[in-house]
């Protein structure tokens, strides 16, 4: 796994409080691991932070699965 | 309809996220009454509302605070001062939130660290804005500081969890703050429990369809809605109620004191 999914990962289980078994590729905030529109922000805020970052509202909206949080905050990092 | 009677006031509005919230109604009432304010709320619920519409609007800064955090709210307040050009005459706490509530914890398996983030929010933030307000002596006399709140405080509604427990602490920061508050500087302090509202924080309580028509059928005068709470909000905000201090105030349509009406016994009732 690479450095930047391991700290993805790191975030989400501390953020909404889930195992580590369930944070998978697929899994969705919303649907899977329990999410409300206040972590899916909350989230995003982090991920911004822990990454030095910036995902505008229009971006943030595309993602709602780990997977797809982890190629966005790896295509902002090349 | 406007009857000046904010005119020349200033103050702070914390809590709009967008148009459903009580505190953007209760701001676009205020501006209409000829009062000034300054409009704050938590990063994050300035990320996920629309208050930058609202500040458009009303002609109000924007300064983002934590509530639970007191250098935040120590600089909102003194900032506040100067974009004001004086002491704050009213300041309206519409903060509440659950994790508990949020993540679906029974009230018999709540998480600790999630309740104590709950009342630190919904409860404690509210002492911690009267302590930097009385403390930095930034309340002009006559002043007014309104919190709302909820009848779950009072009697049970099971799936408002923790939040009622929140609620009642919340009341009585009211009370024991309003003493010291009235007593010292002039200054009043009231709760409003407001029917139950369609907001973004309202419906995350389970079943808040069911529970706001179950209110709406229980109430005499129906529910009062985020606007009716706006007006009233005012009214406790201008000078007409001056002597009004260390109360709860019910703005509920009648809920509050009705034992049962006629439209909920004909629903138990066998044709």
């Amino acid at each position: 796994m690479s450095d930047i999914a391991s700290r993805v990962k790191a975030i989400i289980v501390d953020k909404l409080g889930v195992d580590e078994n369930e944070v998978v590729q697929e899994a969705s905030f919303t649907n899977d691991l329990g999410a409300d529109s206040l972590d899916t922000v909350e989230l995003i805020m982090e991920f911004e932070k822990e990454f030095d970052i910036q995902i505008p509202d229009d971006q943030a909206e595309n993602i709602a699965t780990v997977g797809q949080a982890i190629s966005y905050i790896e295509e902002a990092k090349k | 309809m406007s009857y000046n009677l904010l005119k020349g006031k200033k103050g702070i509005i914390f809590g709009a996220l967008d148009e459903n919230s009580i505190a953007w109604k209760t701001a676009e009432r205020v501006h209409e009454e000829g009062g000034t304010f300054v409009l704050t709320n938590a990063p994050i619920a300035m990320r996920m509302g629309k208050i930058n519409e609202l500040a458009e609007k009303t002609g109000s800064e924007i300064i983002p605070a934590d509530a639970t955090d007191v250098d935040d709210i120590q600089n909102l307040i003194d900032k506040s001062m100067e974009i004001l050009g004086g002491k704050i005459d009213f300041v309206l706490h519409s903060i509440g939130m659950s994790v508990n509530v949020r993540k679906g914890r029974h009230y018999t398996d709540l998480k600790y660290d999630w309740l104590e983030k709950g009342w630190d929010v919904s409860a404690v933030s509210f002492h911690k804005v009267m302590q930097v307000l009385y403390k930095s002596d930034a309340m002009n006399e006559w002043g007014s500081i309104v919190a709302l709140t909820y009848m779950a405080a009072q009697r049970t509604f099971p799936d408002y969890n923790d939040m009622a427990d929140n609620k009642a602490y919340l009341e009585s920061i009211a009370r024991s703050f309003g003493y010291f508050f009235g007593k010292d500087k002039k200054v009043r302090v009231n709760t409003i429990s407001q029917s139950p509202t369609p907001t973004t924080a309202g419906q995350g309580v389970k079943g808040f369809d069911g529970f706001i028509s179950y209110a709406e059928k229980m109430s005499p005068l129906g529910n009062a809605t985020a606007l009716d709470c706006a007006n009233y909000t005012v009214s406790l905000f201008s000078d007409l109620t001056k002597r009004v201090t260390m109360q709860n105030l019910y703005n509920d349509g009648g809920f509050s004191n009705t034992g049962v009406s006629q439209e909920v016994i004909e629903r138990f009732t066998e044709e």
